[in-house]
């Protein structure tokens, strides 16, 4: 392959597209797409202020408890409520689909409520419009109005027969329209992850890991316009005319933006039903009632915990034990039904990824669908994303419910044996402001890379089959 | 010649291949819509079942102390079965259509969230009314975008043109023809989704069949419109797709983002807050106080005194409870407000665009839509009140369990808002919007 004439087909490609008015249209088309994305974005993160108020006030109101018996504390309970990662700002992901704020009270794990879908009109189901969207959704119809033309037209109106007899190969003319393209579409990405840079320092102190992320958000939008470019150009080279080559692309687009995805995630949804809020709590509440129920007096486990502890404290009566043994009943109830609990929302959470595989593993044949999940997870807007935050409240509500149930023991007196009333049988206020304030943490760029394997494989693949598509249509093409 | 036409439509694999993937696409939405309204109608058999299961266990354990038994006691409210939601799926994949609540404060019960998974949400639904508002009008535009423009590339029209008398009518009767199939084919849905959801005939239904005829009618327009401009099929094909993006993707969006940005809504955060210190702080303070906020509230209960200041009281438990929803009704209201803005201000914005148009009225038909859920709120909120009002005099007066008439509880049913279908809200915006692109093709008309 000569690089010059490499060279020279490249400026050549540049040259055309912006000979004419249209690309200066589709330029300024996507300017206006990106500022309203901008603005979006940024107002969507922005919910952030409202959340961190209200973790403080709810922290404040938990603080301004008076002395009151541990129990009380642990109903009293507290909120957690969801933080956007910073790089929201950029694709939005299921966010509006995610529950944001979940009471952490003991025995019981609340739903996460307050999704943003909750309160939207059907019109959220056409979607959103992000930066993330517009690069998804948008660049490839851009890519391949730009592309179309690339080689059919040459083919239509005989400037391909010049080219090749002026010496220019297949490879030279193929690949220098693939990389021309690729320029192209570059000059519109490079704005989004420009401006996401400076959002990023604007909004927030960045850390290396959203660094990391933003870096690789924008390898992953390069590959995608190469894939684009190349699976343009070939579609171009392979059709009798432009018109064939547009209708393919279009097409194309539609199958992969359209059609795969919804139909998809439906399918999976289809062979993989999920139980409801009831039947999931049923089963939980079953479980636990024939492990132990710590509000039967004569339940099997717990009859036998306290002869235990009456034995190895060798007293008759629970009023007599050194600790507080409601404490200690509350603390193994906590645990039984906490670990039961964790077992069955895992398997919740089995299905929901089983639900999803299906248009994960879609991406396998879709390049779409393997950018829109990575950029997802980069932008920390993904299930894991939401999973993790759901695993961290439970964490902490754990601890709340333990932590109140080991003050109980130690500092309520074993006379009280039931209710929890009342000024007499206290703890210090100081306890409630000793226990730290629940913090959403986002998880790390490592184990994002290691559940998108899926995405990340696939998306080196497509680029490898089309470079040599490339390869193998300019051995095989003809001029006509 | 309509017959010949026809027949030379059929043959052409645009034809074939849409057809058969529309018809595929259809049925699949059809058996989701129906997958859906058996598991709800699953679980509502499962609720009224268990509900009386659960008052009689919890009765046989907590049966000495009413006042105990009511602090476990759940109870159903349910969306009553409405076929027409499998044919529009809308928010109810999301907003539960069970809810269960006790007598506590009903700020912490009402807004709880059914378990979905938030990745099949983002995907949405591949019911009966994406396929109308998405898919047909791809069709359409498959169908309709070389109408003329193919005809002269292929150097057919010079001959058509010679040989009929109106080019106009003869556009016509192409067009009419690709209309002809795809209405067809969209009744054919409409019956099979009809006889497989059990839907009945009756205005909402047809309702809904009018809507997706007029929306398609209105695609038939623009697309009438953009032959008429006579250029070439690449230009038609591309303008033609872009207002499908610009109706169905962009504008939807767009305007979607703009009114969650006017209206967001961190009442729904603060209620939680205070509703949950709104009834624990009451531990805290005089019983009295708390009590005579709630005989504010109740003058009928007053009768029932004050309890002492000290020990664990059924009255004033039950008491604290209603504070949590008293102190938080302000913020309440003003989330419940929003919603209704937010609502408001979509169904304005959507009635200049049939797309947006369609859907909200599609979800609005069906019962699935944000007004609907907001409406069901408010029966939950009436419900709540009502049972509380029916227990709390037999708490405070230490009824016993036995004089209760248990059987009277099962689910309630809510029946949905029963309002008569606003034909001329409905079908004005669609019919401007076909009469804009027709106004437009006879001005271009003229003008050719």
């Amino acid at each position: 392959m000569s690089k010059e004439v490499l060279l020279l087909i490249i400026r050549q490609f540049w040259k055309t597209t912006f000979k004419f008015g249209e690309i200066f249209f589709l330029i300024g088309l996507m300017g206006v797409l990106l500022i309203y994305a901008v603005y979006s974005g940024v107002s969507y993160h922005d919910q952030n202020h409202f959340r961190t108020d209200h973790q403080e006030k709810a922290r404040e109101s938990w603080e301004g408890n008076p002395d009151k018996h541990p129990h009380r504390m642990a109903h009293f309970g507290t909120f957690a409520f969801r933080l956007k990662h910073p790089l929201s700002i950029f694709d939005f992901g299921i966010e509006s689909y995610t529950g944001n704020a979940v009471f952490l009270e003991a025995h019981r794990q609340n739903m996460v409520n307050f999704p943003e879908a909750g309160f939207s009109t059907g019109l959220l189901r056409f979607g959103e419009l992000s930066m993330g969207m517009i690069l998804q959704v948008i660049l490839p119809l851009i890519i391949f109005f730009i592309g179309y033309t690339s080689v059919a037209a040459d083919r239509e109106n005989g400037t391909l027969k010049i080219l090749l007899t002026q010496g220019a190969g297949w490879k030279e003319i193929l690949f220098g329209r693939s990389i021309g393209l690729c320029l192209i579409a570059l000059l519109f990405v490079f704005p989004f992850m420009i401006i996401t840079a400076f959002l990023l320092i604007s909004e927030s102190h960045p850390t290396g890991d959203q660094w990391i992320r933003l870096g690789l958000l924008t390898v992953t939008y390069i590959i995608f316009i190469i894939v684009l470019s190349l699976i343009t150009v070939s579609v171009s080279a392979k059709s009798q005319s432009s018109k064939v080559a547009l209708v393919k692309l279009l097409g194309f687009w539609l199958v992969m933006v359209v059609l795969l995805p919804r139909t998809a995630q439906s399918l999976g949804a289809y062979f993989h039903p999920s139980p409801d809020k009831l039947a999931f709590r049923a089963a939980i509440e079953e479980e636990v009632i024939e492990y132990g129920d710590s509000h039967n007096p004569n339940d099997p486990h717990f009859a036998a915990l306290r002869d235990s502890v009456l034995k190895a404290n060798n007293v008759d009566s629970v009023s007599k034990l050194p600790f507080n043994y409601g404490g200690l009943i509350m603390s193994e109830g906590e645990r039984i039904s906490t670990e039961i609990y964790n077992k069955h929302h895992e398997r919740l959470l089995n299905i929901y990824r089983n639900q999803n595989k299906l248009s994960r593993w879609m991406a396998v044949v879709n390049p779409y669908l393997a950018v829109k999940n990575l950029s997802m997870a980069l932008c920390g807007t993904d299930f894991a994303s939401y999973a993790i935050f759901q695993n961290q409240a439970e964490e902490y509500r754990y601890k709340l419910a333990q932590r109140m149930n080991e003050l109980q023991m130690k500092f309520i007196s074993s006379k009280r044996v039931s209710g929890s009333e009342g000024k007499v049988h206290v703890v210090n206020r100081s306890e409630w402001a000793a226990f730290p304030d629940f913090k959403h943490e986002f998880s790390n760029i490592g184990s994002t890379l290691r559940s998108e394997v899926i995405s990340i494989v696939p998306l080196v693949i497509w680029v490898l089959l089309f470079l040599w598509f490339i390869l193998y249509i300019s051995q095989k093409s003809t001029v006509v | 010649m309509y017959q010949l036409m026809i027949r030379q439509f059929l043959r052409t694999k645009t034809c074939q291949l849409g057809l058969i993937l529309i018809l595929a696409l259809g049925l699949t939405g059809i058996v989701i819509g129906k997958q859906f309204l058996n598991d709800k109608e699953k679980r509502v058999a499962q609720t009224v079942e268990k509900q009386e299961e659960h008052i009689a266990r919890n009765i046989k354990f907590h049966g000495d102390d009413l006042g105990l038994l009511l602090y476990y006691l759940k109870f159903s409210i349910v969306k009553a079965h409405n076929p027409l939601t499998g044919l529009s799926i809308g928010q109810d994949d999301l907003n539960p259509s069970i809810q269960q609540v006790k007598i506590l404060t009903l700020e912490g019960q009402k807004y709880d969230m059914d378990l979905v998974n938030p990745t099949r949400l983002l995907y949405g639904n591949l019911d009966l009314s994406f396929i109308l508002v998405y898919i047909f009008p791809l069709l359409i535009i498959a169908f309709t975008y070389n109408l003329l423009s193919e005809e002269e590339e292929t150097g057919t029209w010079k001959m058509v043109r010679v040989t009929v008398k109106s080019q106009v009518k003869f556009l016509l009767m192409k067009l009419s023809l690709r209309l002809f199939l795809l209405v067809v084919l969209m009744s054919i849905l409409y019956l099979i989704a009809a006889w497989v959801l059990g839907i009945a005939w009756e205005e909402a239904f047809f309702a809904f069949f009018i809507v997706g005829l007029l929306y398609q009618l209105f695609w038939f327009s623009l697309s009438f419109w953009i032959t008429l401009l006579k250029r070439n099929s690449s230009f038609n094909a591309v303008v033609l797709l872009s207002f499908w993006l610009i109706l169905v993707m962009l504008l939807p969006a767009v305007i979607n983002n703009a009114i969650t940005n006017k209206y967001p809504v961190p009442e729904a955060l603060t209620t939680v807050i205070k509703q949950r210190d709104g009834y624990h702080q009451k531990w805290d303070t005089n019983k009295k106080e708390t009590i005579e906020k709630f005989y504010k509230n109740y003058p009928q209960f007053a009768k029932y005194g004050y309890p002492p200041e000290e020990g664990f009281n059924w009255l004033w438990y039950y008491t604290m409870q209603h504070l949590g929803d008293e102190e938080s009704r302000k913020e309440s209201n003003s989330m419940r407000d929003k919603v209704l803005q937010r609502q408001k201000m979509s169904k304005q914005l959507a009635k200049f665009f049939p797309s947006m148009h369609s859907l909200l009225v599609f979800n609005d038909l069906a019962g699935s839509s944000l007004s609907n859920h907001i409406h069901f709120l408010q029966y939950i909120s009436n419900f709540h009140e009502n049972i509380r009002l029916f227990f709390y005099p037999k708490i405070f007066s230490q009824a016993t369990t036995v004089e209760i008439d248990w059987e009277q509880f099962n689910p309630a049913f809510y029946e949905g808002r029963n309002q008569p279908v606003e034909w001329l809200k409905i079908l004005v915006p669609l019919l401007a919007g076909i009469l804009i692109f027709l106004v437009l093709s006879f001005l271009t008309y003229q003008t050719l």
